[in-house]
């Protein structure tokens, strides 16, 4: 039996593989970097959102899940520089640190993830390339991982931190038209965090509309608001100043019909989600159409999220738009489910 | 000052003003300069201060939930009359704000029309009164008249500062025996507690002889406090005193708890709330009815008696305190359906949607002061809209209401238009 080939190893990939291989299926399991975990590792996520687990120890759990198994062939610091031919039959070129291998599979996973946008794109004037003290949500995650948060210009504690929501997304003169799902509820989550270790500090989230949606409505951002006294203004920053040693925050707040011109010691940029590099590189080595967003196509509109217009291959994860943790680690098992079931239907054929 | 200061002071502070060209706001002419609004347009911080300290009170922490639905503004029937409203505090407090010092603490009449409808269950019913007691005990600055009240109540228990003794000088003229348990303690069925608005204004009095006229026609073995009655203390309670509603509710408590009586009766709405949800918590439980509920349970015997026909069209204002409250929509209306004769129309704001009569929560000694902070009274509000149903009776069913709601018939210039009778009132006049 020829294997299947999951391209990418965070939680999409690492679920689709794991799946795979309890199935009894034989899985390359392909990751660019010298690690698994995806971005929750790469980028030294704190904790979940919204179940609050530790971020680390939880993708541990999946590594572990998919790791020392005959089924599964782990290839680190690989990724994918060639495709050949339609399935069950795909010669796949694998590119390690030093050799190149050809190898066939019966079916391809796509779990190719996304990037965060940078903020050095933003239409607006965020200076996040220009002021230390303006950073992003991920600059945040990692502070917060080390369980401190401080002014990158000083090292001090801030007494005021706001964040500001929908940067890069949501945006046409950007060209990132969609609403990137997980910001609002992981800055809810960071607020509380940056409140539970540092009680003296006061944080704002500015937002055009809160979209903590399904669990993460109470969960997080209630919680956030009531619990940890975090102040949402609605209301979305239009620019960032410098004055003296502190940044200002220039917009409106719309429920007062004001404008407003606030000093902060730090702003954290909820930077949202745009197709990874892998993910578009993947699109044109296996030849899969991009849906108008620039993510990798899928058929059957919200009731196959899995399935590319190509037999046999298939996506998981926000390859194929802004996912949260819930939504690419649900999608690796369907694609795992799919996949299996296309590499048995294709084997109970007659050549 | 003069303008040139004036400038100048502007340049340095970088105030700035708002003025429109062209402005008419009740028909006056209020163009160009007349109409220059200083402010600072721009928020220059948020101090969330005020807004760390009320929601710290005891009481008070819900005011922090607010997530700007805004639904109740939709439902305030001050910010109807005037610029006021739960989301609105939470703004302003996250603004700088304090509500210890904002006019805004003393506006709300704990309708709870907001907390009905509010989604994160923000309730002012517990802020309102925890803030006004922090603000009294702090010595803040409260309305005159709001304090003259509690000092009648305080030193007469009453609101109005009448004697004490004069309580039950209104069961002297009655035409029926109102049996008088603080003098001539006896075993009673029901015991009423007559209230003060039905004891000591005039038209309270009215109320009181109509509803010892039917109580004795429906041969109920009834008697009251006397003298010995005071304030049930509620309104005082959400107006921030406390302190003065548990000395009202321990004398009452004393007083009910020395007597022989199945039932009580209330004539208010307020005592209803009083003696039915905060007694029970000082040790003073009982089967209490509000007039409306005690008589809707004897229509058998009630329907019987009402032989005289009341040919009028009529509609019914909810208080508040009977319904969103309590929960009591149907009583008064089982009543006032039963009349003989009687057309009866709702108000477009009726039951749970009804519109507060701007008396509750203090707001009945607060004329005065909330006439620089709406643009009318919610009682003339109120009579408007009985009036554009085609009604010429207002019923009521709340002590305070009938005098407030008169008021506002003349004030809006409906005199002869509109009458406001309390529901026994015209249950009497049904009784041959």
């Amino acid at each position: 039996m020829k294997p299947v080939l999951v391209v990418g190893g965070g939680p999409a990939g690492l679920e689709a593989a794991r799946g795979l291989a309890d199935l009894g299926y034989a899985t390359i399991l392909v990751e660019k970097n010298d690690f698994l975990g995806g971005k929750p590792i790469e980028e030294h996520y704190s904790v979940f959102t919204p179940d609050q687990r530790d971020a680390q120890t939880a993708m541990q759990d999946m590594i572990d899940a998919v790791t020392n198994r005959d089924e599964i062939d782990i290839r680190l610091n690989t990724t994918v520089v060639a495709a050949d031919g339609d399935a069950p039959n795909i010669m796949v070129t694998l590119k390690g640190k030093v050799d190149e291998e050809v190898v066939e599979v019966s079916s391809v996973i796509l779990a190719t993830g996304f990037k965060h946008f940078d903020p050095g794109k933003e239409t607006q004037m965020y200076g996040y390339y220009e002021f230390d003290d303006v950073i992003t949500l991920v600059d945040a995650e990692k502070m917060l991982k080390e369980k401190k948060f401080v002014r990158p210009s000083t090292g001090e504690a801030p007494k005021q931190v706001c964040f500001i929501q929908c940067v890069g997304s949501r945006d046409r003169q950007i060209g990132n038209q969609w609403c990137s799902k997980v910001c609002c509820g992981i800055a809810s989550q960071e607020a509380l965090e940056i409140r539970q270790l540092l009680p003296d500090c006061r944080v704002f989230v500015f937002y055009i509309d809160l979209r903590a949606y399904g669990f993460w409505e109470d969960d997080v951002y209630w919680k956030a608001q009531e619990k940890y006294h975090v102040n949402f203004i609605r209301g979305i920053v239009t620019e960032v100043t410098k004055r003296g040693d502190q940044v200002v925050v220039k917009g409106e707040d719309t429920t007062l019909g004001r404008p407003m011109e606030i000093p902060m010691d730090v702003v954290v940029l909820s930077v949202g989600m745009e197709p990874s590099e892998g993910t578009t590189a993947m699109s044109k080595i296996f030849n899969l159409p991009l849906e108008h967003h620039g993510y990798i196509e899928t058929t059957g509109g919200c009731l196959n999220t899995v399935s590319t217009p190509r037999d046999g291959i298939f996506v998981a994860g926000a390859a194929a738009g802004p996912a949260d943790l819930e939504d690419s680690v649900s999608m690796g098992g369907a694609a795992a489910m799919k996949a299996a079931s296309f590499v048995r239907k294709a084997e109970a054929q007659p050549a | 000052m003069t303008l040139k200061t004036m400038v100048r002071k502007e340049k340095e502070n970088k105030i700035s003003y708002v003025e429109k060209d062209s402005a008419i706001i009740d028909g006056i002419d209020v163009s160009g300069h007349w109409n220059k609004m200083y402010q600072p347009r721009e928020i220059s911080n948020f101090d969330v201060g005020p807004l760390e300290e009320l929601r710290a009170l005891a009481g008070a922490e819900s005011i922090g939930n607010c997530y700007q639905c805004a639904q109740c503004i939709g439902v305030c029937p001050v910010d109807n009359v005037g610029d006021y409203g739960p989301r609105k505090i939470y703004r302003k407090l996250q603004m700088g704000i304090s509500l210890f010092d904002s006019a805004d603490l003393w506006q709300c009449t704990t309708c709870m029309n907001c907390l009905r409808v509010c989604p994160k269950e923000v309730n002012m019913i517990e802020i309102m009164p925890a803030a006004r007691e922090k603000a009294i005990l702090d010595g803040k600055e409260v309305p005159a008249e709001l304090q003259e009240m509690f000092q009648n109540c305080a030193e007469y228990g009453n609101p109005m500062g009448e004697s004490p003794r004069k309580r039950a000088r209104w069961a002297k003229k009655a035409d029926v025996e109102v049996k008088d348990l603080s003098k001539n303690p006896e075993s009673v069925d029901v015991l009423w507690f007559v209230g003060d608005y039905y004891a000591y204004h005039g038209r309270g009095n009215d109320a009181a002889n109509a509803m010892a006229r039917v109580l004795t026609r429906l041969g109920v073995n009834f008697g009251t406090l006397g003298a010995e009655e005071r304030c049930d203390g509620d309104s005082q309670r959400l107006a921030g005193e406390k302190g003065l509603f548990e000395m009202l509710a321990e004398h009452n408590i004393e007083k009910f708890n020395s007597l022989e009586f199945n039932k009580m009766v209330v004539s208010g709405p307020h005592a209803y709330n009083a003696i039915k949800n905060e007694y029970p918590k000082m040790g003073g439980s009982y089967d209490v009815d509000h007039y409306t509920q005690f008589l809707s349970s004897m229509m058998d015997k009630l329907k019987p008696l009402m032989t005289r026909e009341f040919k009028k069209k009529v509609t019914f204002h909810d208080p508040c305190y009977l319904g969103r409250h309590n929960g009591e929509y149907e009583a008064p209306r089982t009543l006032l359906n039963a009349i003989p004769g009687i057309e009866f129309t709702e108000m477009f704001r009726n039951k749970e949607q009804g519109y507060c009569c701007g008396g509750g929560g203090g707001g009945m000694w607060l004329d005065g002061f909330m006439a620089d902070n709406i643009n009318e009274r919610l009682s003339e509000n109120r009579v408007k809209e009985a009036i554009s149903v085609g009604a010429e009776v207002l019923a009521v069913c709340c002590p305070y209401e009938v005098s407030r709601f008169e008021d506002a018939v003349k004030s809006t210039g409906n005199e002869g238009k509109l009458q406001v009778l309390d529901i026994i009132e015209i249950i009497d006049q049904c009784i041959e």
